[in-house]
């Protein structure tokens, strides 16, 4: 009898907690982002004006990482083509759906002999927050917050209310600025477009 | 209880609690039906996958009606997005457990649209996670404004009326930890 007690104690315990365990499992929603990102509208595309062009020497800069020290762009002088990609802001809609991409054809970079970088005019304890729902980057994330927007300035990147624009910029392994794409700043620029770019420049 | 009054209770248990996640689900989230509706895709390149699909020729713009299945599960995802790449290897069991079972492979189907992704994203992605069933692209963003706002990976079930009908059974944000639990809730519907 005791038994058959405790079965049925054992059967309502079970009950409830399945009931817990199942009423508690919400449908799985992406949390990488969700409701963690600032919806800025629909921005002027282009609000910026470049100050340099292709077949320009870069001009050199030296910006601290989220990973901790700093990098040169000159480092990878005489070894690796560079492709810089400015984002606006971190936490906004097109930009935290950008680097991940990049972040699963490290590869394609590699048969190119190109390094990515990744900029933004945040500061390192927010560009950490972000990089890190990524996941693990391959490539180094830099902050171009102090003096702020300065690399963003020097390239002619910088908009008018402190963002960067949504633009890449491909440099040789001579130091030269082979392509630029200040993109719409609403929009994604293909991946295609920069892989083809790559073939350019290993051509 | 007896061991069998048991089971039988838990069995119903989970039955009627995956239903309620599942209608939950549906109140939770952008149903997309009118917009699924009036999508135009492109087809895929892969004659396999346009075999599976019920299409003819590659490169041509289809209605999602047009599909060969009684049942549709549709992944709604983005090479760029992180959690659409971890789970891509659960997505892929799913679609293992679908065709490996002769009472399905022919009823329900799945396929990826990668919302904003362009022809050579999607391929990228396809390769990266060796996914076998069809990915198609939005080379002309008609996803990306139909789904506008849309968190990835978003999972929609449909039912394909011959007359071009579409009843969306289930739509919602998020992957699944477990392919045979959410065929189970997908059968449910």
């Amino acid at each position: 009898m005791k038994r058959v007690r405790n079965q049925r104690l054992l059967s309502v315990i079970l009950c409830v907690a399945g009931i817990i365990l199942l009423a508690s499992e919400a449908p799985c929603i992406s949390k990488a982002f969700d409701e963690k990102i600032f919806d800025a509208g629909d921005l002027k595309p282009i609000d910026s004006t470049l100050k340099v062009k292709v077949g320009d020497p870069v001009p050199d800069f030296t910006l601290r990482a989220v990973s901790g020290g700093t990098v040169t762009l000159s480092e990878y002088r005489g070894t690796k083509n560079v492709v810089i990609s400015f984002v606006p802001a971190a936490w906004t809609p097109v930009c935290s759906d950008q680097w991940p991409g990049y972040n699963i054809v490290q590869d394609l970079f590699d048969a190119y002999s190109a390094v990515l970088i990744g900029i933004s005019v945040d500061n390192i304890p927010t560009l950490f927050a972000w990089t890190q729902a990524m996941g693990d980057l391959w490539f180094p994330v830099l902050s171009d917050f102090w003096p702020h927007g300065k690399v963003a300035q020097t390239l002619g990147v910088l908009r008018s209310d402190g963002t960067s624009e949504r633009a890449i910029f491909i440099v040789d392994k001579q130091g030269i600025i082979r392509y630029i794409d200040v993109h719409d700043i609403n929009k994604r620029p293909p991946l295609e477009g920069i892989i083809e770019a790559l073939e350019k420049v290993q051509d | 209880m007896g061991k069998r009054s048991l089971v039988l209770f838990f069995a119903a248990l989970s039955s009627v609690l995956l239903a309620t996640s599942a209608v939950q689900a549906q109140e939770n989230a952008p149903d997309y039906a009118q917009a699924l509706e009036k999508l135009r895709l492109y087809s895929p390149e892969d004659p396999s996958a346009r075999k599976y699909l019920g299409l003819k020729d590659k490169d041509a713009q289809f209605f999602i009606n047009q599909i060969d299945a009684e049942l549709l599960l549709i992944e709604i995802f983005s090479m760029y997005c992180p959690h659409c790449q971890k789970h891509a290897p659960e997505a892929n069991r799913l679609f293992e457990i679908i065709t490996g079972r002769k009472d399905l492979k022919d009823r329900l189907k799945l396929i990826g649209i990668g919302v904003g992704n362009s022809p050579f994203e999607v391929k990228i992605f396809r390769e990266k996670y060796s996914v076998a069933f069809p990915l198609l692209d939005d080379r002309d963003s008609a996803a990306t404004n139909a789904l506008s706002g849309v968190l990835t990976p978003h999972y929609v079930v449909l039912r394909l009326h011959k007359g071009g009908k579409i009843d969306v059974l289930y739509s919602d944000a998020g992957g699944f930890d477990d392919a045979e639990e959410f065929l189970k809730m997908v059968l449910s519907l």
